[in-house]
């Protein structure tokens, strides 16, 4: 099973590959005969079914969720399983013929074979979370499908995937609740909790969202314009996809549930309901098509109806019937839609307006399409006639409401009779009256046969039904367990089921017989188009959404902003509303801090009243300056060194930034002002008050006295904050590093482009603004200040673990370094290649971590050096270097990207 | 107290320059917010106690070290919106270089930088 699965999806994998191979169009007879190798290893399990038995297997997938990638066979998915890989087969071997040697083969193959892979993963899965990722996968399949027809499938592939997609989410949210209500995600748990489910209160939407699931998957009304649309897809994809299998899939998932469901009256009279008025619709829309494909897609809708109705119906028979009838479907829709393909190609058109006669020229196309049109209008001796007897036995038991029989019968029949009229209408539109194009001939037998394959099977199978007995028997012991199915039989005497055939025959051939009035009368309806109404209502969400996000295309910050802070301004509201008894505030402040606080008052308003580019830079910088003060007394040496450096290293930065700026920031409008002042008056009062309010008023909380007490224990350092930076919490911090090297990079891609064009070393730039003696004087200083500032870098790497220092600092001091190297000489110390610090930060970080699992501890889990340990140098230390580099690879971009020369183009000068 | 009156002021000056034209100011206005939420998440830890963080021998009561968790949450921030404001000021520029307009708005223009893009 895992086996059959791998090999498909191997095989899809393989396509692009092997349409390479040289093989052109011939390519689809490998992919054929992979189908019928994959078949076989389904069907060397079938004994074993037949005897009763179940193949399973299972692998750890999501442990921790209970979610197991488990894989079972039984007698439903054998049945399900084999129809998908025998109608594939076909398919695969049809190909060859139907595509073009400039078709995109690989793609082609590649995807339906990835398709197959998804629905047999779809029908083997034993796990309902499995079973729903699989059903995605089928959805996505199709529309990629689709989406190779080119511009005229956007919007039917738009229809298809939103639909399908809706139906995915709702199976997802039924998946959920299933696992909730049943505590397990095994298939085999779930149906086997039939009571504890119905006896939930989540009983009705778990129902309800599994059958929209399947109403969407399987194209039921008002859902089901999906499918008509979809015709714009390639024969093959229309035939594979969307009339013998992914339809399906809403059918295996309805019967799958069935020992859950069936017996409930709700879920009867649902389905049974929109299953009857999708069969009676889709048979009605498909009389009034002309297009061969349209007729067939329509026809398909009415199908599936029967099928969910049947299903609805819930009996051993009805249920039984739907398995046979969605054998039958397959075999004979997919002969149609490959026929139809072969009319096309060979007629060049689909209209039966334009095609006649084409039974003198394509005597073998007209007989197998005259078969399975004889098996869709469920006419002796096909497959179809016994499939629709028994569905028509089935649907008159059903029960769930006075006379429901009866009307669902009735119905039944209607749709039946409508059946027959469109099915003699395409055999006789295609192949009857007067032969308009003689120079046509048969096609080659090689195209012929698959369709010639299936049509034939639907005959032989309608005599030979003990063929099908066994396995259907078998699958229907695990829909309605403990009820034993009776065998099908082709002729089962005068009953109520013959007659109710015999009238919808009658009434199909009087329908086709008079069908100018028909026609004349079918033209005067109006039907409402449920396509369109959902392309409206699809249009009219977009511009919902185009509203709502109105706001955030305007241009500027604040109005992007506004919205996010005047929630804050809100929720401080709230707070001060509701926050009460508060536990008392623990005395904290000094002289000092409030020295501290008028600084920054006075820091704070310089910035804000600032006209002047560089005033407002410097009082930044003051305001810098205080945070670092504000550290050291509150305790934080290491933040305070890191403040300071970053304070420089922003300055250097800055000024060459400032270059290209103006002295004088722009002004700004009159009119907002009052606003803005307003909106940061109330920020900041809503800041402080939280803070005021949800700060200081506790002790030591657990996390810091756990940190405190177990620092040194469990790393062997004594700095505390540098621990948690490079032990405990050293995962976050790899991040952290991390999205600096990331911002390395965005630095090269964002101001490389600036001085792409000289990669030589740049002349110092800017060192012709300084006198030569400044520039000696520099020099001379940089000589000094460049290998002391690294041994000060390297120093309090070494000692970070204990004493103020580490990574993030010692990358800060050798920032500044490079930086008076660059003032001093105009370019960057050799060692400084962004690129190289950055990936060679992230091997040694990471390494670090890895050696820690590679020795059966956690990622990043501290060890020991053997050697190295005596003298304080350990994994902590090594990972922190790795930070180093990563921080100092940022700081060197930085620096070597902002001092680049800009070349302007002279062109774009402006002088005023 | 403090701690408050000095979020609410960086706060406060930080969106008043959010509001205000120009990308210079939304730097200046974020460098301000970053120093605003460090000095809560340090407040968070306690600024009743401020002896720093450093166990081990002779390190004293360890009931009167500041809390170790809120300062290296806030070093990592440093150096992180150390790194945007790096990023937004190189946006700046990016943008200076490729719109002249940016600087010929305003009263200053590349004569004040003689020998620039020689």
């Amino acid at each position: 099973m895992l086996l059959a699965l791998s090999a498909l999806t191997v095989l899809a994998v393989l396509a692009p590959l092997l349409a390479r191979l040289g093989l052109g169009r011939e390519l689809g007879y490998v992919f054929a005969a992979g189908f019928a190798g994959v078949a076989i290893l389904i069907a060397f399990h079938v004994p074993q079914i037949l005897d009763g038995g179940t193949v399973e297997t299972s692998m750890d997938w999501l442990p921790s969720l209970g979610v197991s990638f488990a894989l079972r066979l039984n007698g439903l998915s054998s049945l399900f399983a084999l129809m998908v890989l025998g109608v594939g087969a076909l398919i695969m071997a049809y190909c060859p013929r139907y595509l073009s040697s400039h078709d995109p083969h690989g793609a082609i193959y590649g995807l339906l074979t990835l398709f197959a892979a998804a629905m047999l993963g779809l029908v083997l899965a034993a796990d309902v979370v499995l079973l729903f990722v699989f059903w995605e996968a089928t959805t996505y399949c199709s529309f990629l499908l689709l989406g190779l027809a080119g511009g005229r499938a956007t919007r039917p592939a738009r229809r298809a995937l939103l639909i399908t997609a809706a139906g995915g989410l709702a199976l997802l949210v039924a998946v959920v609740l299933l696992t909730v209500v049943t505590g397990s995600t095994a298939i085999s748990d779930i149906l086997a909790d039939r009571e504890v489910i119905l006896a939930s209160p989540l009983a009705l939407p778990i129902g309800a969202l599994i059958a929209f699931a399947a109403f969407t998957k399987s194209a039921q009304v008002p859902l089901h314009f999906w499918l008509p649309g979809a015709m714009v897809a390639m024969t093959p994809v229309s035939a594979f996809l969307h009339a013998a299998t992914m339809v399906k899939a809403g059918v295996y998932l309805l019967m799958l549930v069935s020992p859950i469901f069936s017996g409930v009256p709700a879920w009867s009279a649902l389905l049974v309901s929109i299953g009857l008025t999708s069969a009676l619709w889709g048979a009605f829309m498909a009389l009034r098509q002309h297009d061969l494909k349209a007729i067939l897609a329509h026809s398909t809708v009415s199908q599936l109806g029967l099928l969910v109705a049947a299903i609805g119906v819930g009996t051993p028979i009805a249920l039984a019937a739907a398995m046979l009838h969605t054998i039958a479907h397959a075999l004979f829709k997919a002969t149609l839609f490959m026929l139809v393909g072969i009319i096309d190609k060979e007629a060049g058109s689909r209209d039966i307006r334009e095609l006649s006669g084409l039974w003198r020229v394509m005597p073998v196309t007209a007989t197998m399409t005259a078969l399975a049109g004889l098996s869709m209008a469920g006419i002796v001796p096909m497959l179809g006639f016994v499939s629709k007897e028994y569905l028509f036995q089935g649907i008159f038991q059903a029960d769930f409401a006075p006379a429901a029989g009866l009307v669902a019968g009735s119905i039944a029949v209607a749709a039946s009779a409508l059946t027959t009229a469109y099915g003699l209408r395409i055999v006789y539109g295609a192949f009857g009256g007067s032969t308009h194009q003689p120079g046509l001939y048969e096609p080659s037998p090689a195209f012929l046969a698959p369709a010639a394959i299936a049509a034939l099977a639907g005959l032989v199978l309608g005599a030979g039904i003990d063929l099908l007995n066994p396995l259907v028997a078998r699958a229907g012991a695990d829909v309605v367990p403990g009820e034993p199915l009776g065998a099908f039989q082709f002729w089962h005497g005068l009953s109520p089921e013959i007659v109710m055939s015999v009238i919808a025959f009658s009434s199909g051939l009087m329908l086709f017989l008079r069908r100018h009035q028909v026609d004349r009368l079918l033209d005067r309806v109006v039907v409402p188009d449920a396509g369109a109404a959902f392309d409206r209502a699809h249009a009219g969400l977009i511009a919902f959404g185009y509203r709502v996000g109105q706001p955030d295309r305007a241009g500027g910050t604040m109005s992007h902003l506004v919205r996010p802070l005047g929630g804050v301004v809100f929720l401080a509201a709230v707070g001060f509303v509701t926050l009460r008894n508060l536990p008392p505030v623990r005395p904290a402040d000094t002289v000092g801090d409030w020295v501290v606080v008028g600084l920054f008052a006075l820091g704070v308003a310089a910035a804000v009243v600032a006209r002047d580019t560089l005033a407002a830079v410097a009082a930044l910088g003051f305001v810098g300056l205080l945070m670092a003060a504000l550290f050291v007394t509150a305790g934080a040496p290491d933040v305070a060194l890191t403040l300071v450096l970053v304070e420089v290293l922003t300055a250097v930065v800055v000024v060459w930034v400032l270059r290209r700026l103006p002295a004088r920031l722009p002004t700004g409008d009159g009119p907002r002002l009052p606003w803005s002042v307003l909106l940061a008056l109330a920020c900041g009062l809503a800041a402080a008050s939280a803070t005021y309010a949800l700060t200081g008023r506790r002790g030591p909380s657990t996390a810091s006295s756990f940190f405190l007490d177990n620092a040194e224990a469990a790393t062997g350092g004594t700095n505390v904050v540098n621990t948690i930076l490079v032990d405990f919490r050293a995962m976050d911090t790899l991040g952290e590093a991390v999205v600096l090297g990331a911002v390395a990079l965005g630095l090269l891609a964002l101001l490389g482009s600036t001085a792409a064009d000289d990669h030589t070393p740049e002349p110092p730039a800017d060192a012709d603004h300084l006198s030569a003696a400044a520039s000696v004087f520099l020099q001379v200083s940089a000589r000094l200040v460049v290998p002391g500032a690294a041994l000060v870098a390297a120093y309090l790497l070494y000692v970070g673990h204990d004493a103020p220092g580490g990574g993030f600092i010692a990358a800060l001091v050798a920032g500044v370094a490079a930086a008076t190297h660059q003032i001093a000489h105009g370019r960057l110390p050799r060692w400084s290649r962004p690129e190289l610090l950055v990936g060679s930060g992230i091997l040694v970080s990471l390494g670090t971590g890895l050696l820690a699992s590679a020795k059966g501890e956690a990622v990043l889990a501290p060890f020991k050096l053997p050697g190295l340990d005596a003298v304080g140098v350990g994994s902590a230390l090594l990972f922190d270097i790795g930070v180093m580099l990563m921080v100092l690879g940022m700081l060197t971009a930085a620096l070597d990207r902002f001092a680049a020369r800009t070349h302007r183009p002279e062109s774009s000068r402006v002088h005023p | 107290m403090t701690a408050a009156i000095i979020v609410g002021l960086l706060v406060a000056g930080g969106v008043w320059f959010l509001a205000q034209p120009g990308l210079l100011r939304v730097i200046l206005g974020f460098v301000l917010l970053g120093h605003g939420v460090n000095v809560l998440l340090l407040a968070s830890g306690g600024l009743d106690r401020r002896r720093a963080p450093f166990v081990g021998d002779g390190a004293g009561d360890p009931a009167a070290l500041a809390d170790p968790l809120p300062q290296a949450f806030v070093l990592t921030a440093v150096v992180i919106t150390f790194g945007v404001s790096v990023y937004l000021l190189a946006i700046l520029r990016a943008e200076s270089v490729e719109d002249p307009d940016v600087s010929a708005a305003d009263d200053m223009d590349e004569t004040d930088e003689p020998r620039a893009g020689r």
